[in-house]
């Protein structure tokens, strides 16, 4: 009792730091950023959507190390959930799985409408919102509906897992690709004065690899875990 | 949407996670942290009348882009960690036949 007093006390005196030290955010932070990304971020990408302008041109190696965090998490997921191969004979959640009738006729109606508008988020991220990450969740989904439809069709995670590893080097290789032709590496290989079409090019591809990665990605991680259900 | 308020849900977290007996609340209280790391972040550069970022007119007010763009790895990299967290408590739970804190540490099968 006496630990989770002090406990509180502890946790109060942080909060009470915290509420000094933003007495003056004014001072700490400025609109200088916020004002140099709207006067040169269309100039400088071609992206109309700022967000994308951000994590695919300006901080596009933050977004490189964040898809190798998925590759390694996706990785170690998989590698913990290795089957023993005494337990030949455990029931998995798998088998015991009987999907509704309403269901599967409800999501054959919906998942080619989940999948097109997956595919319109992840094209369409550097116009409107979305991109890679967000359109690459939906087309999980949309892709992860099917499989519920006929459980009896199995998905080699195995080799997701391999295709997942050549859309990494692939994004590598793209993103490596401006240092012949700017001299300088991760950023935008269209050079400076092209025009915004020709810019958005390289953000469109880059937009359908890591929307691919990320799908494959989720695909793998709730396979993984329908398998170990048991 | 004040900074304090997402500061205290990230407290909520730490508490939690202090005093959470069962390994499950403990990956639940990693996650409740994460989103008061998201609130906390999304407040920076959102003032009254701003816009979203982006560039579809000329001569708008926009918010901050920065703390959004950083935000997106952010959701994606705790999904994953929860994920791999949650795949850890399944291995977990058919090694020890328990998934309580008191029981792991002590360590016996």
């Amino acid at each position: 009792m006496i630990k989770r007093i002090s406990l509180v006390f502890l946790l109060g005196f942080i909060l009470y730091l915290f509420s000094t030290s933003i007495e003056n955010l004014a001072d700490i932070y400025n609109s200088a950023g916020k004002d140099f990304f709207r006067d040169n971020g269309f100039y400088d990408t071609g992206s109309m959507n700022l967000v994308t302008a951000i994590y695919l041109d300006y901080r596009l190696f933050d977004s490189l190390f964040e898809a190798g965090i998925l590759l390694i998490a996706v990785s170690g997921v998989m590698w913990i959930s290795q089957h023993n191969t005494l337990e030949k004979n455990a029931t998995f959640m798998l088998d015991k799985q009987k999907t509704p009738e309403l269901f599967i006729t409800f999501s054959r109606l919906l998942y080619p409408v989940m999948l097109l508008f997956g595919m319109y988020v992840i094209i369409n991220g550097h116009l409107s919102p979305g991109g890679g990450f967000q359109g690459g969740a939906i087309v999980a989904t949309a892709i992860l509906i099917l499989y519920y439809i006929d459980i009896s069709k199995s998905i080699d995670v195995n080799k997701i897992l391999t295709i997942e590893k050549f859309l990494f080097i692939l994004l590598l290789s793209i993103a490596f690709l401006s240092l012949i032709t700017r001299n300088e590496v991760f950023t935008n290989f269209i050079p400076v004065d092209g025009s915004a079409g020709m810019k958005s090019i390289f953000l469109i591809l880059l937009n359908i690899v890591i929307g691919a990665k990320v799908a494959l990605g989720l695909i793998a991680i709730f396979t993984a875990f329908l398998k170990e259900g048991r | 949407m004040n900074p304090i308020l997402s500061f205290i849900v990230i407290l909520i977290g730490v508490y939690g996670l202090a005093t959470s007996k069962n390994i499950i609340k403990s990956v639940f209280c990693v996650t409740i942290i994460e989103a008061g790391t998201i609130l906390l972040f999304l407040n920076f550069g959102v003032y009254e009348g701003g816009l979203i970022p982006i560039l579809n007119a000329i001569g708008i007010e926009i918010v901050d882009p920065l703390p959004q763009a950083l935000m997106i790895t952010t959701i994606v990299i705790g999904s994953t960690i929860t994920s791999l967290a949650l795949m850890l408590c399944i291995k977990i739970f058919h090694h020890y036949g328990s998934i309580e804190w008191k029981v792991v540490l002590k360590g016996d099968k």
